[in-house]
């Protein structure tokens, strides 16, 4: 043994220890709640473990024999990750949701939990992933070889007298056996995530990549001159080489090439389908987000470790001058140019790839060797003490056995492949899985039949066109199979079937058995049926399912806005175990484990402390009890249903009570928290007493909300309508007596109950019946419910009683959450219902309003000397202003200015009505007095109807003659401005309001206007007007205002009005509607 | 204005359709039909054109991931927010 092979050795030994004290720190961090294996950028590096030997020493050997093309291998998975958001997320949740383990169990959960489907694709990984672990150990052992100088294949080991001799490789499986099995073995817990595993495996991927960048580096920059340099002189020294390798499909003759389209394919499903990596990416998922940042992470970590690649290989074959041994290239080379750390950096990243890989696959595919051909046999036998032993042991003999196998696929094909055609091997067997893993997640009719069909096929397509000729070589068949096709039949060439020539091996092979595959597949998922088993899992896979999820997310939402605490499980305990046994438990669950100071329990550790709860009860209640209690529980968390469970308070006190009273009361609860629906709940409720108690009728009644007591369900035999004559009539006494009393009435021998009341009762064959008052402790009663039995006299014993009263306590319960609820739902329509009134009152109002507006004249006429204007401004919504002017002729004008009394609809509709009778009465009438007059007789019958008054004044102007004659319906005064009169003149004339009396007579007055007179017209609105202080604004103001602005423009003064009276509210809402008409003598 | 311009770059790799694009187009990419430009044994400053085209496509593919997982980011009703409140 020389220097090389201790130096080698001792490395190796190190690294083992370094990667055990990782895996070990990973654990322990683990333990203590501070994992650090939960984050994206672990997550990341393991799923790096797709990068094996293959690609630590393939990749090269291949990029120096075929070129370019080795990169597709990378390529596909890189574009994989686009489809990750989607797919690989679904499969996450899929898998956590079921508690999945492995590809197998999931492909079979999928297809109904199929024996047969769970065995065939554990079947195909065992097989499949032959060629890769013997990559694996033929990669190590070629590179230990080189690093060390030690020669020859095998180790001598002295035995006694003779010489033992051991295959180096087989030293090689047996360590990595035993590994894999510290690593993955040593306990039998599956469904948990190993964190050592991963960390162990994170580390390598960091190492591999460090190391073949180191040596990429190194060879790149420390032996060349960078890129070109080693593009340059290789296409310079040999151009026709330099052609073959950067140019795809030039190799093609070539025995070992396979075509760009094959590769890239092959390497797209097996990223996601390899045991391993179905295993690193989905069960050891810890967190679905980190998939986001994997997304792009993982395809920069393909494209750093590939990055040197290509000028390795050209530069090994420049140092060497051939491509011979090309595989090994990332040794040799800097073995060749005397740079022994270099290589032992090389060696110890080839190792880290092949170990990585070897110990994920073997426990990956011993897991589902154990769940899915052994589990299904050992579940037959009677469960023994030692199964558990069993189980370990034969988990390990799994590890053993895949690794072995590939061992000998080692020893028996050897060295006539190259690396990276021995991996695709196995990747062909993993695209098998492809069809039925995509149609799992996207297509409803796929089923179980087309699964095993299509997966049976492709399988057998794989072992006949693939792996059989993969021997060929090793004289394990004879050649004439692969010449001349079995039995000489040509056409079923295992390299050419069906006469199907010219094609590689693989593209070949993957060609007939994804054909095959695929419509075995669709073929039977088409034909045949699902069974309820299938579509039960086709709901949770795929549509449904998304809704499910939506809907736990709500109510996760809710459960997070009240957070569980640990005392609300320790007095859920508390009421089946008893308080110190509750607070023994909890404080053994607390121990070792981190909760926060207030008790809230995290959703990570929610699972546990429900799955630690559920064991607590079930030593008292029974497992199935104890499942149905803690969930109830937790789903009734912060819901309406909570107080309910004080109702088991009781249990405690009474374990001795049988377990079917217990059982009733689990089955009452879940009857009443399943539905909103009173009717059913109480059908089902009855519906479980009868079955359960041996009754023979049961009948609830309730309260109406006029007092009344009336039947609501009513089950069981005897079932008449009820009438007066019903034979349940007669124990309306006992229910009134239940009802008001609020305690259980119960006769236990009809025969001797008091004289002759319930004759028709016992002659229908009832022996004894209880009437028990529905309602809550402290409470009135709601109604009665009301057994009858016909087979047990005496049946009502007080235990009995208790239990049915705790039931109505129960559903007493319900009733009132379901009639508050109906209450809210009353109030909510009704509330609803007036908002909408309300709504189209206000539209109402506000076309009214528009009406309204619309009445009014758009401007005045013009008459030559005087000038007019008018405005009104509304308060509200619909005023009763109007104002108007009628020209009768080049000098005459009518004004008159009028309020309805009230701002209603009302009022408007008047407004119009005196509108369309004044245009009538202008024409016909000439003077203001006999306008009003006629106007007044005419309102009279409307006005007393709609029970309002109409206050007016009307008034003529003469230009020639210069008076303005008027008539006023108890309108405020118009004033008049004179120029040198201090107090206005005030405009009056007698006149009742118009709608009081039917004939009135009306004054009618006249003054003559002077030039430079202003008169104002305005409603009641403007001497109204009040200010903050309670002021009013009064005619005195109006008067002094009108003098300040009489100078102005007309519409000037109107302006100037509002303004004073905004500002003298102090507020830019009025009060009331103001109109003012102003007519200025020029 | 850039802000803008990356506010509806990143709204539309929220579609599920474009991530289907993305993807679509690197399998064009990958096959013949597009492989065959740049097949040729040409080298650009002593760099063959075919190992170009690899890494550099191959880079901005992962950039475009890296957007869309931006993207992701952006969007809480897309992200999987349903372990957090």
């Amino acid at each position: 043994m020389n220097n090389g092979f201790a130096s080698a050795a001792l490395i190796s030994l190190i690294y083992t220890l370094l990667i055990f004290l990782i895996a070990w720190y990973a654990h322990h961090r683990k333990v203590t709640g501070r994992s650090i294996v939960g984050n994206p950028y672990i997550y990341s590096l393991s799923i790096a473990v797709y990068c094996t030997s293959w690609t630590f020493y393939g990749s090269v050997g291949r990029a120096a024999t075929t070129g370019i093309d080795f990169l597709m291998i990378y390529v596909g998975p890189s574009l994989t990750a686009f489809t990750w958001f989607f797919i690989l997320r679904r499969m996450v949740q899929i898998s956590k949701e079921n508690n999945i383990t492995s590809i197998a169990d999931f492909i079979s959960l999928r297809y109904g939990k199929s024996l047969w489907l769970g065995a065939l694709v554990t079947l195909i990984a065992i097989l499949g992933i032959m060629p890769y672990i013997a990559l694996q150990i033929k990669a190590v052992s070629t590179s230990f070889y080189l690093i060390s100088g030690f020669q020859g294949d095998s180790f001598r080991i002295p035995h006694g007298s003779s010489e033992l001799t051991v295959p180096s490789g087989f030293i090689l499986a047996l360590i990595l056996s035993i590994f894999s099995v510290i690593f993955g073995a040593r306990r039998l817990v599956s469904s948990e995530r190993h964190e050592g595993l991963i960390a162990a495996v994170a580390f390598e991927s960091l190492i591999k990549l460090v190391s073949l960048l180191g040596v990429g580096i190194f060879i790149t920059y420390q032996l060349f001159d960078g890129f070109s340099d080693i593009f340059t002189r290789f296409q310079t020294l040999n151009p026709e080489k330099f052609r073959q390798l950067f140019t795809l499909g030039a190799s093609s003759g070539s025995p070992g090439a396979i075509p760009p389209f094959t590769m890239l394919f092959l390497s797209m499903g097996a990223v996601m389908l390899l045991p391993r990596q179905f295993h690193v990416m989905v069960i050891e998922n810890s967190d679905e987000r980190h998939i986001t940042k994997a997304m792009w992470m993982f395809p920069v970590y393909l494209f750093l470790i590939n990055l040197f690649v290509m000028p390795i290989a050209l530069g090994g074959i420049l140092t060497t001058g051939s491509s011979a041994g090309a595989d090994f290239f990332v040794i040799s080379v800097p073995l060749a140019t005397g740079h022994s750390g270099i290589a032992m950096l090389a060696f110890l990243g080839g190792l880290s790839a092949a170990a990585g890989m070897v110990i994920v696959e073997s426990v990956a595919i011993s897991t589902m060797l154990l769940n899915h051909i052994f589990m299904p046999v050992i579940v037959r036998f009677t469960p023994q003490a030692w199964f558990p032993l069993l189980l370990i042991n034969l988990k390990r003999l799994g590890i053993f056995l895949v690794i072995f196998l590939g061992y000998f696929y080692y020893r028996i094909v050897g060295d006539s492949f190259m690396l990276v055609n021995m991996g695709m091997i196995s990747f062909s067997a993993a695209a098998q899985f492809l069809p039925a893993m995509l149609g799992a997640l996207y297509w409803r009719r796929g089923n179980r039949a087309g699964a095993i069909t299509g997966i049976l096929l492709g399988f057998l397509t794989w072992f006949y066109t693939l792996l059989i000729p993969s021997f060929s070589n090793s004289g394990w068949i004879s050649k004439e199979l692969l010449t001349d096709g079995p039995f000489g039949m040509q056409l079923l060439r295992p390299s050419a079937m069906f006469g199907l020539n010219g094609m590689d091996l693989w593209s070949h092979s993957l060609f007939w058995s994804m054909l095959f595959n695929i419509s075995g597949y669709l073929i039977c998922s088409i034909l045949l049926r699902q069974d309820e088993s299938e579509r039960e899992q086709v709901r949770k896979f795929i549509g449904a399912y998304e809704l499910e999820r939506r809907q736990h997310h709500h109510t996760e939402v809710k459960r997070l806005s009240k957070p569980v605490t640990i005392s609300q499980f320790v007095s859920l305990m508390t009421k089946f175990i008893g308080e110190t046994e509750a607070h023994r438990a909890i404080e053994s669950y607390r121990g070792n484990r981190d909760l926060d100071a207030d008790g809230n329990v995290s959703e990570f550790e929610l699972p546990n402390l429900k799955r630690f709860t559920e064991k607590s009860l079930a030593g008292s209640v029974g497992a199935a009890a104890a499942g149905a209690i803690v969930d109830s529980f937790l789903s009734d968390m912060g819901s309406r249903m909570e107080s309910v469970y004080d109702i088991f308070s009781t249990v405690r006190t009474s374990l001795d009570q049988s377990r079917e009273s217990l059982f009733v009361r689990l089955k009452a609860s879940e009857i009443i928290n399943r539905t909103l629906d009173l009717q059913i709940i109480m059908d089902d409720l009855l519906t479980l007493l009868l079955k359960e108690f041996k009754l023979d009728a049961a009948i609830i009644q309730l309260t109406d909300e006029d007092g009344t007591c009336s039947v609501k369900s009513y089950q069981g035999s005897n079932r008449h309508p009820i009438t007066d004559r019903h034979w349940y009539m007669e124990s309306r006494p006992y229910c009134e007596a239940a009802l008001a009393t609020c305690k259980a009435q119960f006769i236990n021998d009809t025969g001797l109950a008091p004289a002759a009341s319930l004759e028709r009762t016992i002659a229908e064959g009832f022996i004894s019946c209880a009437h028990i008052p529905i309602m809550r402790e402290g409470e009135p009663s709601l109604g009665v419910m009301s057994v009858f039995s016909k087979s047990i006299s005496g049946l009502f014993t007080e235990e009995f009683i208790s239990l049915l009263s705790s039931l109505t306590g129960q559903f007493a319960q319900a009733v009132t959450i379901v009639h508050e609820i109906e209450a809210r739902e009353h109030e909510r329509v009704q509330k609803e219902q007036a908002l909408l009134k309300n709504a189209r009152v206000m539209r109402d109002m506000e076309i009214a309003q528009q009406i309204q507006i619309s009445f009014l004249p758009e401007s005045p006429p013009e008459l030559f000397g005087i000038e007019m204007g008018g405005r009104c401004m509304s308060a509200a919504h619909v005023g009763g202003d109007y104002y108007d002017f009628f020209r009768r002729d080049e000098q005459t004008v009518d004004l008159l200015i009028a309020d309805v009394s009230g701002h209603s609809v009302g009022a408007a509709l008047v407004m119009s009505e005196v509108r369309t009778l004044l245009r009538a009465q202008v024409s016909s009438s000439h003077n203001t007095s006999s306008i009003l007059q006629s106007l007044n007789s005419q309102l009279y019958d409307d006005l007393t109807r709609a029970e309002l008054f109409i206050t007016m004044f009307y008034a003529k102007y003469n230009a020639t003659t210069g008076r303005l004659s008027y008539a006023n319906a108890g309108h405020n005064h118009p004033l008049i401005f004179r120029n040198g009169q201090s107090p206005c003149i005030e405009l009056d004339a007698e006149g009742l309001i118009l709608g009081v009396k039917r004939s009135v007579v009306f004054e009618e007055r006249s003054v003559e206007l002077l030039k430079g007179d202003v008169v104002l017209f305005y409603t009641d609105g403007l001497t109204e007007a009040t200010s903050p202080d309670g002021d009013m604004f009064e005619n005195g103001r109006v008067c002094s205002q009108l003098g300040r602005v009489s100078h102005l423009q007309v519409h000037e003064i109107i302006d100037s009005f509002y303004r004073a009276v905004t500002e003298f509210t102090g507020s830019t809402t009025l009060q009331d509607d103001i109109s003012i008409v102003v007519l200025k003598i020029l | 204005m850039i802000s803008r311009f990356r506010y509806r770059l990143l709204h539309r790799l929220q579609l599920r359709e474009s991530w289907v694009i993305f993807f679509i187009m690197g399998i064009i990419m990958l096959n013949f039909p597009f492989l065959n430009i740049f097949n040729k044994s040409d080298a650009i400053l002593g760099i063959p054109l075919l190992f170009l085209y690899f890494t550099v496509g191959w880079a901005i593919s992962i950039f475009v991931i890296y957007l869309f997982t931006l993207a992701i980011r952006q969007s809480p009703d897309t992200h999987n927010g349903t372990k957090e409140p």
